[in-house]
């Protein structure tokens, strides 16, 4: 048979694309107000010329912002002995942690090695370079010691107040992308979005596209789907679609579309068809949808 | 005082609610100093030697209000509804060492995820995942490593040492020796 071609990874072009155009650029989403010290407020008397330039720079900025996070693999444990020498055995009590200070290497070339007390040299851990890069070289917004709310039992309490945009933005701040803990509490999240169906949340943050990559992973599309119907955004739907199918190019609807070169509306119910679970809810907000755009076109 | 395990409640109760209403609990409070200015730090305590001061500070005279990170509702009163910052004790009227003990349960109530919290926005990092380097990568280890035989250095096992160096140990103490001493040790 002919060869197959490689899996599109997260940061395909095309991926990208249409990742960026579902999630929508509300320019008063990503700038809204934040609790900060308050200051007296700042007027300025702009003439439309001025006022589109200052939209423009501020669309720029909006797009510097919505920048998706890495999407990768879990990494793997680090548990490399370099030497054993039982000679130092029983002469300490504690392990020592020698790192490289050099300034001008990155973080990921720093060498960290370990000295047990019974004698093994090791390379440290993930978990012993990450704590022992934050203790030399600060961070930002990141603590030694994680903060108590990635646990499971506290990330309940934080989705109840529906803070997951928070959350992940203090993940990104706190772990590396490919940290089993950056990857857990990111899961946990789109999870919980999905089961309340609250994907609006997300929407115009650098996490939907992640949230979005998720879901069709594992097929868990139709919530999205009718929830991208309710609000009309038709567009979004068909790049839903189109990136199904770029992913499970060996499904029923991927084939259908490609013979017949479906666009629009014939594409969503040719899926809704073959491969939603929840097939009854869709074709039900695409019936509400029809009778909207028809009495509007009529009026 | 009744509360001591869910101090949460007492927030909600009728007593409460009759004492004071819709207002936070520091409203309505005067300290009393000299003259216009208040002195720029309160007291420092108001439970000194098991003794209450007069006029307390508006936590402490509320026995059923107790400093918790899980009672929410009570802290938000001491954070500014704008800024998210929380209240200097002069405006609110509570003595230092409930003001320290209220910022250290601010603190905890945001670690658990109970209290809003200011989020930086850090920008996605730009560096290079594939882990290949040695320091994160795999290492081939070192062949004294490979096999449960092999020592790390030659003399951790024993060695025959050169014959000119044993005659000279014999010579050096034939008085003692055995007159069987072996040259190398029973395995």
């Amino acid at each position: 048979g002919k060869a197959a071609k490689p899996k599109p990874a997260f940061t395909d072009e095309a991926v990208q694309t249409l990742l960026y155009r579902m999630t929508g650029l509300d320019l008063h989403k990503v700038f809204r107000p934040v609790k900060k010290d308050l200051k007296p407020p700042n007027y300025k008397l702009m003439t439309e010329a001025q006022l589109e330039e200052a939209t423009r720079k501020a669309i720029e900025e909006a797009k510097a912002k919505l920048i998706m996070p890495p999407v990768l693999n879990e990494r793997e444990p680090i548990d490399d002995v370099l030497a054993e020498d039982k000679v130092l055995e029983g002469t300490e009590t504690v392990k020592y942690v020698f790192t490289d200070l050099s300034y001008s290497i990155p973080h990921r070339e720093r060498f960290i090695v370990v000295r047990e007390p019974s004698g093994v040299l090791r390379k440290a851990t993930w978990e012993e370079r990450d704590r022992m890069i934050q203790i030399f070289f600060p961070k930002e917004g990141r603590r030694v010691i994680p903060p108590t709310l990635f646990k499971d039992e506290n990330l309940g309490t934080v989705f109840q107040q529906d803070r997951h945009e928070d959350v992940l933005n203090m993940c990104i701040a706190q772990f590396e992308p490919d940290s089993p803990d950056y990857i857990r509490v990111h899961h946990r999240t789109y999870e919980d979005i999905e089961k309340h169906a609250k994907y609006d949340l997300l929407r115009s943050t650098r996490h939907f596209g992640g949230m979005v990559w998720y879901l069709v992973n594992r097929k868990k599309t139709d919530g999205l789907l009718i929830d991208m119907i309710n609000r009309d955004l038709l567009e979004d739907a068909t790049s839903l679609i189109t990136l199904y199918h770029m992913l499970h190019p060996e499904c029923q609807s991927a084939k259908e579309a490609k013979e017949g070169k479906l666009q629009g509306v014939d594409l969503i119910k040719v899926f809704v068809k073959t491969e939603s679970q929840r097939e009854g809810y869709i074709q039900l907000a695409l019936q509400a949808y029809e009778e909207a755009m028809a009495t509007s076109s009529a009026s | 005082s009744p509360y001591q395990d869910r101090p949460w409640e007492y927030l909600e109760s009728e007593e409460y609610r009759a004492t004071y209403g819709d207002n936070p609990v520091w409203h309505g409070y005067h300290r009393n100093h000299k003259g216009s200015v208040p002195p720029q730090r309160t007291r420092k305590a108001c439970l000194r030697r098991g003794r209450h001061v007069g006029n307390p500070c508006p936590i402490c005279r509320d026995r059923n209000l107790l400093v918790d990170f899980r009672n929410v509702k009570l802290l938000d009163q001491f954070i500014c509804p704008h800024s998210g910052v929380i209240f200097h004790p002069i405006h609110t009227g509570i003595c230092m060492k409930q003001h320290k003990r209220l910022s250290q349960a601010i603190a905890q109530a945001q670690d658990h995820g109970l209290l809003w919290l200011q989020v930086p926005f850090v920008p996605v990092p730009d560096e290079d995942f594939s882990n290949q380097h040695a320091a994160v990568g795999k290492t081939p280890p070192a062949p004294a490593l490979k096999g449960p035989g092999r020592a790390w250095y030659p003399w951790y096992e024993w060695q025959q040492p050169p014959a000119t160096e044993v005659a000279r140990m014999r010579r050096l103490y034939r008085g003692f020796l055995e007159e069987n001493y072996p040259d190398t040790p029973p395995s």
